[in-house]
C-alpha cells in the first residue's frame, strides 16, 4: 500500500518520492518474512501455554489413579504414611501437610518483617547510591542455589544448632525455617520495594506536610497505599518457601511425624516436596506409591497456581494505581 | 504524644530497618564465607609427600626424580618409627609367634616323612612335639613366672644332640626372642596393649601409607597415607591420644576422655614412638603449600575421597548450555511477540498468566513433569534408551528458565527507545526487519543479562534433574541420551549420601564451592553488565 503525503495547496510542501512502507510487490521478501515472522512468532510464543498445559496434563495423568483408588480420604485424615508397605500400605498425608505448613509459616514469620523493613529502608530511607549498592547484594542471596543452602544447613548450621542448643539432632524444623527465611527474603524485599516505590510521591509529601515523621509516614500512609504489592510480596515469598525442595530435604530431618507438642520446632519434620524428592527415586513406576507422589505434586501445583493467580491480581492492581499516579 | 517521643520512635524505626538490612547482609556473608573458605581448601592447601606421590603415580604430574629423592629422605625418618613398632609388636603378637612355632614343628615332621623312622628320629619327633606344646603354653599364658618356667624348659634343650641338624633349632630362637620380651612387657596387660597397638598401626598406616615393600592394597585410597597436612594432623592426633568414653551415670551423656598414648604405653619400647612422631611428623610427610588447580578437571576416585570435580563441571556445563539453547530462541521470540505484536488481547493475557504460572511452579514439580513426560513418555517413542538422560534434564530445565528469559528479554526490548524503532520504520523497513535489524541489536545486552542469569539458575537447580538427568556416580557420558553427574546433584549427594565424602570434608565443601563460584561469577557478570547498560540508556 502506498502512503502518499497530503499537501495543502497553499503551502509548499516537501514531496516524498519514496513511500513510507514498501508494497508487497516491491519488497516481496520483506513482506513474506514479515508474514512468516508473525505466524512463527505466534506459534513459538504459544510454547509457554503448551508447556503449562502439558505440565498439568501429565501430572494429572500420573496422579489420577491415586484419586480413583480408595486412598484419597485416608490422605487427608490419617497420619500414617507407609506407602511402600506391601501388606498394609497407608497414605495418610497429614504429617507432610503439617511439615510444609509449619516451615512455610515459620519462615514467613521471620522473613516478612525483616524483608519489609529492608524494603522500607531501601525505598525511603537510604540514598540512591546506597540503594544501588545494597540491591545487588540482596539479589545475590536469591541467586545462591538452594542445594548450596541445603548444604550449609546440613553441614554447618545443623552441627552448630546441635551443639549450642543441646538438641539430639540439628536437622529439624528450626534449621529449615531459618534457612528458608533467608531464601524468601530477597523475593519479599524486591517486590515490596517496587510497590513501595510506586506509591506516589505526593502521598509522602502530603504526609510530611502534615508534620508526620518518616516512620509515621511509612507506616500510616505509604504501607497502606502499597498494601496490595506488599501482600503479593509475602505470597511470592511463601511460594518460594512452599515449593523449595533441596533445602528442606537436607535440613528438616525428614521424619514423618507431627511433633508433640505440635509447635515444637526442635523436632524433625518432613514436607511435601521433600517426600517427592526422597521417595520418587526408589519407587517402581505405576505402583500405588508412585501415583501417590504424583498426587502430592499435583496438590503443590494447584496450590502454587492458586497463589499465583492471587498475586497476579494484586500486582495488576498495584500497576493500575501507580499508572494512575504517573 | 510529645514531639520528642515521636522523634525517638522515628529514630528507632530507622535503626530497626538498618539492622534488618545488616542482618540480611550478615546472613549472606555467614553462608558464603564457610562455603567459599572451606571449599577453597580443596584447591589451595598444604599437601604432603603422599599427595605428590599420588599425583605422580595416578596422573604423571610432578618430577619423578625429585619425588623419588623425597620418598627416600622421608623413608629414613619413617624407618625409625617402624623399627620401634616392630620391636614392640614382636613380643605382643603371640598369634604370629604361635603360628611360627607350629610351622617349625611341621617342618620337623616333614623332614622325617617318607620311609620308616628309626628310633632316634621317633624320639626327636616326640621331643619336638613336647617343645612345641611348652612354647605354645609359654606364649599363651599371661603369668610371667609360668612363661619363664616354660621358656626355661625349652631353652634347656637348646644344645640337645637330638635336635642338631633339624628344623627344631627354630624353637630355641623363638624362645630366646620371647624371653627377652617378657622381661620388658607386663604380660597381664597384653590384651590391652594388643588393642591399642592395632589402633596405632591402623592410624600409622593412614598417616604414612603402607610400608615400602608391603603388598599394595587394591583400593587407591589405601595405597597412600594422608594426602593433606590437615588430615595428617588429625591422624597424628589420634595416634598421640587414645579416646575413650567414660560413663557418667544414667541419663547423662558419656564423657570423652583423651589419654596420651605415652601414658598408655609407658615403660615399653613403643613409648619412644610418640615423641618421635610428635617432633618429626613433618619430616616424614614433607608438607608444602600447593595450588591443586587440577581439582577442576580431575575425575574423582574412591567415591569422592580423592580427586576433583571435573566431570561434574562438564555435566553442569553441558546441561546448562543445552537448556539455554532450547530456551533462548523460544524466550526471545515470545518476548518479541509480547512487545511488538500483541496488543492487550485475550491471547496475551492467557500468555502472561501462563508465563507467571510457569515461573511459580515448584521446581520439584518440574522434576516430576520431566520424569512423566520426557523420560517416560517421549524417550521410548523416540527410540532412546530408557532412564534419565542429559536431554530430558536439559529440556526440563529449559522450561524452568523460560519465564526468566522471557521476562528479561521483554524488559530489554521495551527499554529500547522508541526513536530507534521510528527511525527504522520511517526508512521503510517492515516491522520484522525493524525488529531484527534495529530493536534486537539494541536490546541484545539486556537479553544477554537475562541469559546469564538464567544460566546461573539452570546450573544451580537440583530438584528438576533429580529424576531426569542426575546421577551421583558413574562414567562420563558419551551421548546426550545418558545421565550425567552435575555440581548441584553432587553437592547434594556429598552432603547427605556419600559415606566416603564424609571422610573428606574439603572435597564436600570443594564441590559446593565450585557450584557457588560458578553461580556467583555469572551473577556478578550480569550485575556489571546491567549497570553499564542502565548508564548507557540514561545517556551517561
Amino acid at each position: 500500500m502506498q502512503i502518499g503525503t497530503q499537501t495543502q495547496p497553499t503551502q509548499q510542501a516537501v514531496e516524498f518520492t519514496r513511500p513510507l512502507l514498501l508494497s508487497p510487490a516491491q519488497d516481496w521478501l520483506g513482506w513474506l518474512l514479515g508474514r512468516l515472522g508473525a505466524g512463527v512468532l505466534t506459534a513459538i510464543t504459544a510454547t509457554s501455554v503448551l508447556a503449562v498445559g502439558l505440565i498439568f496434563l501429565f501430572i494429572l495423568r500420573e496422579a489420577w489413579p491415586f484419586f480413583q483408588s480408595g486412598h484419597v480420604w485416608e490422605a487427608f485424615g490419617s497420619k500414617q504414611w507407609h506407602p511402600e508397605s506391601a501388606t498394609a500400605p497407608a497414605f495418610g498425608m497429614l504429617t507432610i501437610f503439617y511439615g510444609s505448613a509449619v516451615v512455610t509459616v515459620g519462615s514467613l514469620l521471620v522473613a516478612a518483617p525483616l524483608g519489609l523493613m529492608a524494603a522500607m529502608l531501601l525505598s525511603d530511607i537510604v540514598s540512591f547510591r546506597v540503594r544501588q549498592a545494597v540491591k545487588p547484594i540482596i539479589e545475590l542471596l536469591a541467586a545462591i542455589p538452594s542445594v548450596a543452602y541445603g548444604f550449609f544447613a546440613a553441614l554447618v548450621l545443623a552441627p552448630f544448632l546441635q551443639q549450642h542448643l543441646g538438641l539430639p539432632s540439628g536437622a529439624n524444623a528450626l534449621n529449615c525455617i531459618l534457612m528458608l527465611s533467608v531464601m524468601a527474603i530477597p523475593t519479599i524485599v524486591s517486590v515490596a520495594e517496587d510497590s513501595l516505590s510506586s506509591a506516589g510521591r505526593e502521598l509522602r509529601e502530603a504526609s510530611y506536610a502534615c508534620g508526620a515523621t518518616r516512620a509515621e509516614t511509612l507506616i500510616k500512609v505509604v504501607v497502606p497505599a502499597a498494601h496490595n504489592g506488599i501482600i503479593a510480596a509475602v505470597i511470592l515469598g511463601m511460594m518460594r518457601a512452599i515449593g523449595e525442595t533441596m533445602l528442606v530435604w537436607m535440613a528438616s530431618g525428614n521424619a514423618t511425624q507431627v511433633p508433640t507438642p505440635w509447635y515444637d520446632l526442635t523436632q524433625s519434620v518432613r514436607t511435601m516436596t521433600a517426600t517427592i524428592a526422597g521417595e520418587m527415586g526408589e519407587t517402581p513406576k505405576d505402583s500405588q506409591h508412585y501415583f501417590a507422589l504424583f498426587a502430592v505434586g499435583l496438590m503443590l501445583l494447584v496450590f502454587s497456581l492458586g497463589l499465583n493467580l492471587v498475586t497476579e491480581y494484586l500486582l495488576s492492581r498495584v500497576r493500575k494505581s501507580s499508572g494512575g499516579h504517573a | 504524644m510529645t514531639v520528642n517521643l515521636r522523634l525517638l520512635l522515628n529514630k528507632l524505626f530507622t535503626t530497626l530497618a538498618l539492622l534488618s538490612v545488616l542482618l540480611i547482609v550478615a546472613a549472606l556473608i555467614g553462608i558464603l564465607a564457610p562455603i567459599l573458605w572451606r571449599g577453597g581448601s580443596a584447591v589451595v592447601f598444604k599437601d604432603t609427600l603422599e599427595f605428590r606421590r599420588l599425583q605422580l603415580e595416578q596422573f604423571g604430574r610432578g618430577d619423578p626424580q625429585e619425588i623419588e629423592r623425597e620418598v627416600h629422605q622421608a623413608a629414613e625418618v619413617r624407618q625409625r618409627a617402624y623399627d620401634l613398632l616392630d620391636r614392640f609388636s614382636a613380643g605382643l603378637d603371640t598369634k604370629d609367634l604361635q603360628t611360627k612355632v607350629r610351622q617349625v614343628h611341621t617342618q620337623v615332621v616333614e623332614q622325617f616323612a617318607g620311609g620308616d623312622m628309626d628310633a632316634q628320629q621317633r624320639r626327636t619327633k616326640t621331643l619336638s612335639r613336647e617343645l612345641r606344646d611348652e612354647l605354645l603354653e609359654a606364649l599363651d599364658t599371661d603369668d610371667a613366672a609360668q612363661a619363664e618356667q616354660h621358656l626355661q624348659n625349652v631353652l634347656s634343650h637348646k644344645d640337645d644332640p637330638l635336635l642338631r641338624q633339624t628344623a627344631a633349632q627354630g624353637f630355641a630362637v623363638i624362645a630366646e626372642q620371647y624371653h627377652s620380651v617378657i622381661k620388658r612387657v607386663d604380660l597381664k596387660r597384653r590384651a590391652e596393649y594388643a588393642t591399642a597397638l592395632g589402633e596405632v598401626r591402623e592410624e600409622l598406616c593412614a598417616l604414612l601409607g603402607p610400608r615400602l615393600g608391603d603388598p599394595q592394597p587394591a583400593l587407591i585410597e589405601k595405597q597412600y597415607g594422608a594426602t593433606r597436612w590437615d588430615a595428617a594432623q588429625q591422624h597424628l592426633d589420634r595416634l598421640l591420644y587414645a579416646e575413650s568414653w567414660v560413663e557418667q551415670g544414667q541419663g547423662v551423656a558419656n564423657k570423652k576422655v583423651r589419654i596420651p598414648r605415652d601414658e598408655q604405653f609407658a615403660g615399653t619400647d613403643l613409648a619412644a614412638l610418640f615423641p618421635l612422631l610428635r617432633e618429626h611428623s613433618s619430616e616424614m610427610l614433607l608438607p608444602q603449600w600447593t595450588c591443586y588447580w587440577q581439582y577442576f578437571i580431575d575425575d574423582n576416585f574412591s567415591g569422592h575421597y580423592l580427586g576433583g570435580c571435573g566431570p561434574e563441571i562438564l555435566g553442569t556445563l553441558l546441561i546448562t548450555v543445552l537448556s539455554i539453547v532450547f530456551a533462548l530462541p523460544l524466550g526471545v521470540v515470545a518476548a518479541a511477540h509480547l512487545v511488538e505484536c500483541a496488543a492487550d488481547s485475550l491471547f496475551t493475557r492467557i500468555l502472561r498468566t501462563c508465563i507467571n504460572t510457569l515461573a511459580g511452579v515448584p521446581s520439584i514439580v518440574f522434576g516430576l513433569f520431566g520424569l512423566a513426560f520426557f523420560v517416560i513418555y517421549v524417550q521410548p517413542r523416540l527410540g532412546l534408551p530408557p532412564g534419565s538422560s542429559i536431554l530430558a534434564g536439559a529440556l526440563t530445565l529449559a522450561l524452568l528458565v523460560l519465564p526468566v528469559i522471557i521476562r528479561a528479554s521483554e524488559e530489554a526490548i521495551r527499554a529500547v527507545p522508541r526513536a530507534y524503532r521510528e527511525a527504522s520504520l520511517s526508512l521503510g523497513a517492515s516491522r520484522f526487519r525493524c525488529f531484527v535489524g534495529v530493536t534486537l541489536p539494541a536490546a541484545l545486552p539486556g537479553i544477554l543479562t537475562g541469559l546469564i542469569l538464567s544460566m546461573s539458575r539452570a546450573a544451580g537447580e537440583t530438584a528438576p534433574i533429580l529424576f531426569t538427568a542426575g546421577i551421583a556416580m558413574g562414567k562420563i557420558p558419551q551421548s546426550l541420551a545418558q545421565p550425567t553427574r552435575t555440581l548441584s546433584y553432587g553437592s547434594y549427594d556429598m552432603a547427605v549420601g556419600d559415606k566416603m565424602a564424609a571422610l573428606a570434608p574439603h572435597n564436600q565443601f570443594g564441590m559446593v564451592m565450585t557450584l557457588v563460584a560458578v553461580v556467583l561469577i555469572l551473577n556478578i557478570v550480569a550485575i556489571v553488565l546491567r549497570g553499564r547498560l542502565s548508564k548507557r540508556l540514561r545517556g551517561l
